[in-house]
Formats: C-alpha cells, structure tokens, sequence
C-alpha cells in the first residue's frame, strides 16, 4: 500500500482492457481478453495451464475472455483439468461477454456464457457450462461438470437453480455502466 | 444485516381490482360507500402485502391495458420443453407419453444432486466427463461433488449412453427389473387367455393366484405399479362408464352420456339417471392383485426395515429432501436411493390475463436468448433509486434524527412526464416514522436521444455531475434541500429530497411518544420491524403519441391526421426500503 504506484491503479491496454498493476496474470500469452475488461487487484488467472503440448503447437489459448468482463478483487480463473487416455491435461476456459465474476470466487468452468454474474466467494467446479444470463448468489458451489441453463438464478452447496430471470432483469446484466464505472 | 440496499418495490395494481367484478346481483349497499371514501394508505407490513410487491424488474406491462402486470396477473403458456443438463428439446408430445423427465442421460446424485456423470470402473478415480467411453467396460454414474457412485447400490451399465432406458431395467443390486410396459403387455396376453376380470370368477381362483402375485409385487416399482393401476381403473371406467352417473373418478367429460344423463336429471328434476346408475354400480371392482397395481402391505417389510434400522444405523437412512427427489414411495435408507433423472425445464411465453395480448415471448429455439416480444414495465414507467443525501459513517438509522434521502425517478419513456408522489405523514406499524416530500409533483424529461446520452457521457457531462453533487456534499451545510424544489435535475431524470425522522424502537417509551398500535401492543422488537419502508402512491401522467400504438393501420392514420396526444395516466403504490433504525 505505501509503495503506490504513481500512474494509478489500472494498466490500460490498447483495446481498452483495465489490469490491475497487482493482479497475478501468469502465462499471459495463453491469455486472451476481448477488451474493455477489469481485472482488479490479486486476481489470478492462470493461463500457464494449458493443454499438454501436442505436436509443436506452441501458442495455446489457455483462457478467453470476452469484452466488459469484470474480475473482481483476488478472485481466480483457471482452466479445468481432467486425466484423459492417461495423461492429465488442461482445457481452454472460455469467457464470453458481459461476465462479472465476485470477489474471491474460484471459476474453473468450462465456459461460461453472455451475461453472466457470479457473486462472491463462489467455486465453479471444473467443466462446469453456464449458460446466458445467469446469476450465481454469493457463496454457491457449482459441482464439476454442472451445466446451468439461461435465465437461471442459482445458489446452495452444491448448486441448484432456485429461481427464474424475469424478462426485465435482462437489461440489468449489461456491464457497459460498470467499466466506464471503473477509473484510475 | 449490516449491509441494507435500498429498494423500492411496486405493488401491482391487479390486488386492488378484487373489487366486485364478477359479483352477480348480490353487492351490498355498504360497500360502494367504502370504495368511495379515501383509500387507506398502503401498509407494507401487512401479512397480504407481500404477495403484490416486486421490483420494478420482474413487471411487464401491457401496452392495450395500459396497466402494469405482475407475475400473479400474467398467463404462462408453454413455449418449450427441455433437459437443463442437456439442453435438448423434448417436444410436448413426448412429455406427455413420457413423463417430464429428461430420458437420456442426465441424472442427478440422489444424495446431494449433483450431476452424475458416467465413467469407466476402471477409471473411475479420475471420474469426470463421458469420454471414457473409450475404455469400455463396465459403466456408474458418479458424482463429481459428493464422491458418491452408483456402484455403491450395485448399479452397473453396460453402455455409456441412454442411460435412462438401461437404469429402467436395472434394480438394485444388478437384478433385471420388468418395466411396467412389459407387465402390462404380460397382463394382456394373460386376460386374452381367458382370465377375465369379474366378480363372479374371483370366488373360484383366488387361492392359487394370490400367492404368485404376492411374490410378483417386489418387483414392482412405483411408475409401473401406478401404470397397471390406471390402467386397470380405465378399463374399470370403461366398462362400466356408458350407463353409469354421478361423476366417475377421473370421467369429467360432458361427452360422456353418463355426464349427460346426470345433467339432463338436474334439469328435468326427474330421477331417471338415478335408477339407471344404482342398477349398474355394482360392477365396478377394485384391483385385487399385483398386475392390476394392489400392493399388498406386509407386516414382515416393517420388521425388516426396523432390524436394518438396528444395524445400519441412523446415519443410513435418508433425510426428507433426499427422499422427496425420489420417485419411488418407501426409500428409508441411502441404499435404496437411485439416481434421479434431470426435471424438464419450461420456457414460457406470458399473455395479459384481462386481453390476453402476449406481453413476453422468447424465440422458440431453447438456446437462443433472445425475445421475439418483451413488453418490461422498466421500458414504461419511471425507475426510482434511492440515496442518502448525506453519506454518513453507520449505515444505521440514528432515531429521532431527521435524515435526508434522494429519490431519483428516471424516465424512460420519450415524452416528459409528470410526477406526483404522496406519502402519509406518518409510516404505518407500531414504530411510525415521519416522512416529509419535499417537492411532491415535478416534471421528468424525455428519454429523447440515446446519442446524446452517449455523447455527453463519453464528454465532460459525467465529470460535470459528479462536480455538482461534490459540491453539493461540500457545502451541505449551506445548501439546503428547499422545499418545493427539485433536488436535481438531468435530462430524463430528478433527483427529490425526502426526509424521514426514523422513530425510536423503544417498546418502553414514554407515553406521548408511542403511537397508537404500539399502545396496544407492547411485545417486543420482531422481524424486521426496524426497517423502515415508506409507502409512496405515485401517479404518473404524460401525454403520449397515439401513433406509437400500432393498433392497426388505419386508426393510427386517422390519428396522425388530427395529431392529437393522447393522455396517459398510471398510479400505483411504491413501497421504499430506506434502510434500518439502529437500536437505542
């Protein structure tokens, strides 16, 4: 805290991505984000586990971020892993647009789609699949390979879905207030 | 509790319209004296009160009615069926005939219900994804959070796929299991040899038959024990219905002469249906043996179940919630569980319960999330968000200390729109706070241009209001909330002041300071009584383009001609969650 950067907290990228000068961005060649993204400060993300090398593919996406996705504060994003035909390998994790994920939440999805809002300190087990316009309550814990259709609310220990997306609820997912939102 | 969002909840006006629309005749002349006088003030805190408050998010509104519609006003009409695991459409045909669940692979753990999913004993610790398809071999279902496999009930497959067809044959510890379609088809062939269900021969073989068919009812699962049920009680029905009267379980149709006749005794005060039915009743029989779906009660099922009670002990038997998710009836230990195939899921589309226009109908492909129609009260009538004017350290109320909050109504209709908001002196319950509006009726601009918005925005308009309010927090000594006057103001949207006076908690206060209620009832503190809700009527007027209705060509044409605004009224009740009252 007393050593504060000068120019202020967010690194701001061409394509209009804001990385926090603290967040954890390991392998960032595998990473790739979409623009105008947060990233905040202590975020993981973990994009040196990629799939085991096959054949000199060198560049492997380990991570896919879409546009206006916002990682709150020391939460972690990690491709899924699973031992397939002897050998254990990492899987990409796709992120598309307008995904707000909480503080301290652990996302090991497989995908996870438009609209998306996960509370805080929720784990999304591995290959789990979310769908559009789904909102995870704070603390859930999705189970491995769990897929959650659209317009879902869930919650609880394992996940459940508890409610529905009302038609006017749509609008409220769209995360373009929160970037701009977001300053130095 | 130590964080509290302010809210502000919409009461749909269909819980007021309970008023004599369908009374035939019988209005009392008291009541139109009660509508007339002044409506009480709308209590938040009554126990009716929750069922007509939403947010102003889960509210369509119709565009005919020009009235807002909730959940609770709203027709559902099925647009689709599907598996939330797979997300594979099941047509409403194949509902029908099998049942509303998914009948391909997707099952839920019965212990925690997770997804299962199917893996090779072989591989089995790693226990993830399908694609140990490739090892072959024997196949469970395990659960990737709760460890839990269905090799623990003795249930192994053969395939990776269509599980549900498999698990329908399979029992508990490996053994086949007959469905119920076999049972059934065994039972025809039966009756084709000449067993004909009927009271007179039932005196002659029961002996011999009861004995088998007592070995037969172990077999029986619950799905097919109430397939050979029904179908036995149709056939029952079938039999005996041409003749008889007086509703029949399960035979309501008017189609059916006996229906008729009983209709035609009702009106005809004769009581010639009558006769006719006492003659027939007696042919009806109940199912006397296990293909006809009698499951015979044994004493010695109970004995057995409190001896394994004994050995297995209280942590193997299952809680409520794991055997509410079962299909079958006497599941009392964890052994007897079985996976639980995935619940379809709905996608609906919503109609106007008084015009029935749709009011929201999603695309009918399940994976796309778009509308086809979306009528949303957000797009119609004004949003309201809620702000304390002055940040202050607690995000507790201090009793008896005047507070100021801001209101800010944001309109996102394109004409302006005028606001009138009301509000009782006094918030109902025990512990009544006083609420002041400081500017009860102003004017909200059109939602003109979205490209203005997005200019000024992306400029300095931002910057601009956000040096306001700073300066306006600076100096909040000097700068008093007026009365009359509206707070702030921005192209569709105003900011009022309101200010509260939260009241004490205190049950034992001194007389003068106890409401009325509270006089009465001196119990302490209970559930969220210290929260403090204002109910505001708001009314709405605004005078809007008859042409924006597409009520057919030619009227709108007419209408374009004369261009004359049509003016639009709605009032509804708000209810305003400030915030708590700290406790003093």
């Amino acid at each position: 805290m007393s050593k504060k950067p000068p120019k202020g907290e967010y690194i701001e990228t061409e394509t209009g991505n804001k990385v926090s000068r603290r967040g954890q961005l390991v392998g960032t060649t595998n990473i790739i984000l979409g623009g105008k993204s947060v990233i905040q400060a202590e975020v993981v993300i973990r994009g040196d586990l990629t799939r085991e090398k096959q054949q000199g593919q060198g560049n492997q996406v380990a991570i896919a971020i879409g546009r206006y996705c916002i990682f709150s504060r020391a939460c972690e994003l990690r491709p899924p892993g699973k031992l397939y035909r002897g050998t254990f390998s990492h899987y990409p994790l796709k992120i598309a647009d307008h995904v707000f994920v909480g503080p301290s939440s652990i996302i090991e999805a497989a995908l996870i789609g438009n609209h998306v809002n996960i509370g805080a300190n929720c784990v999304i087990g591995k290959f789990a699949i979310i769908k559009d316009y789904v909102r995870v309550l704070d603390g859930t814990v999705v189970p491995p390979n769990m897929v959650i259709p659209s317009f879902s609310i869930v919650a609880g220990r394992p996940a459940q879905v508890v409610g529905e997306i009302a038609e006017g609820e749509v609008d409220g997912f769209d995360l373009r207030e929160a970037y701009r939102a977001v300053r130095n | 509790m130590a964080s509290f969002a302010p809210y502000a909840y919409i009461q749909c006006p269909c819980t007021e319209s309970n008023l004599p629309t369908r009374r035939l005749g019988s209005e009392s002349p008291t009541d139109p004296l009660e509508t007339e006088q002044e409506e009480p003030t709308f209590d938040p805190r009554a126990p009716r009160a929750n069922y007509s408050l939403y947010p102003l998010e889960h509210l369509l509104y119709c565009e005919d009615c020009h009235q807002i519609r909730c959940p609770r006003c709203v027709i559902d009409e099925l647009v689709a069926c599907y598996c939330p695991n797979c997300l594979f459409e099941v047509p409403i045909s194949t509902v029908k005939s099998e049942g509303n669940r998914c009948t391909r692979s997707c099952f839920q753990c019965p212990i925690c219900i997770g997804p299962l999913s199917v893996s090779s004993i072989e591989a089995q610790r790693d226990g993830l994804g399908a694609e140990f398809a490739a090892y072959g071999g024997p196949y469970v279902l395990s659960c990737g959070f709760c460890n839990w496999s269905s090799d623990e009930i003795g249930i192994q497959l053969d395939k990776p796929n269509s599980i549900y067809n498999q698990l329908a044959k399979i029992r508990h510890g490996g053994k086949s299991l007959t469905n119920a379609r076999e049972r059934r088809k065994e039972r025809e062939e039966r009756s084709k040899l000449g067993y004909s269900p009927t009271i007179e021969e039932e005196g002659g073989s029961e002996d011999g038959q009861e004995k088998t068919d007592l070995n037969a009812t172990e077999d029986f699962d619950a799905e097919s024990q109430f397939g050979n049920l029904k179908a036995f009680y149709q056939a029952q029905l079938s039999e005996s219905s041409p003749v008889s009267s007086l509703g029949l379980p399960g035979d309501y149709s008017y189609g059916s002469p006996g229906a008729l006749s009983r209709i035609m005794g009702l009106y005809t005060g004769s009581s010639f249906a009558d006769k006719k039915s006492r003659t027939k009743k007696g042919i009806m029989r109940e199912a006397r043996d296990a293909p006809e779906g009698l499951h015979i009660f044994s004493p010695s099922s109970d004995e057995e179940a409190v001896n394994r009670l004994r050995t297995e002990g209280w942590g193997n038997t299952v809680s409520t919630t794991q055997r509410k998710e079962q299909s079958e009836q006497n599941t009392h230990f964890l052994s007897d569980l079985r996976p639980i195939p995935y619940l379809l899921r709905t996608r609906r589309s919503k109609r106007c319960k008084t015009c029935r226009h749709i009011l929201s109908k999603p695309e009918s492909k399940v994976h796309s999330t778009r509308f086809r129609i979306r009528l949303v009260a957000l797009n119609y009538i004004p949003s309201i968000t809620i702000r304390p004017l002055q940040t202050s350290s607690s995000s507790l109320l201090r009793p008896m200390k005047p507070t100021q909050f801001l209101l800010t109504f944001k309109n996102p209709l394109f004409d302006s729109v005028k606001v009138n908001i009301a509000t009782a002196a006094k918030t109902p319950g025990r512990f009544s706070s006083k609420v002041t509006v400081l500017c009860p009726q102003f004017e909200v601009g059109a939602n003109t241009d979205a490209w203005e918005e997005a200019l000024r925005e992306g400029g300095n308009k931002g910057g601009e209001r956000e040096k306001r309010r700073t300066k306006a927090e600076a100096s909040e000594g000097q700068h008093q909330a007026e009365a009359g006057k509206v707070w702030e103001r921005g192209r569709n949207w105003v900011s009022v002041v309101v200010e509260v006076i939260p009241a004490s908690l205190r049950v034992q206060a001194p007389a003068f300071l106890k409401s009325e209620e509270l006089q009465k009832d001196e119990s302490p503190l209970r559930e969220d009584e210290d929260v403090l809700e204002i109910p505001v009527f708001v009314r709405v007027e605004w005078e809007a383009d008859p042409t924006h209705d597409d009520t057919g060509g030619l009227a709108a044409a007419g209408a374009k001609d004369k261009e004359v605004k049509e003016k639009r009224e709605l009032a509804y009740w708000c209810v305003l969650g400030i915030g708590r009252i700290a406790r003093d």
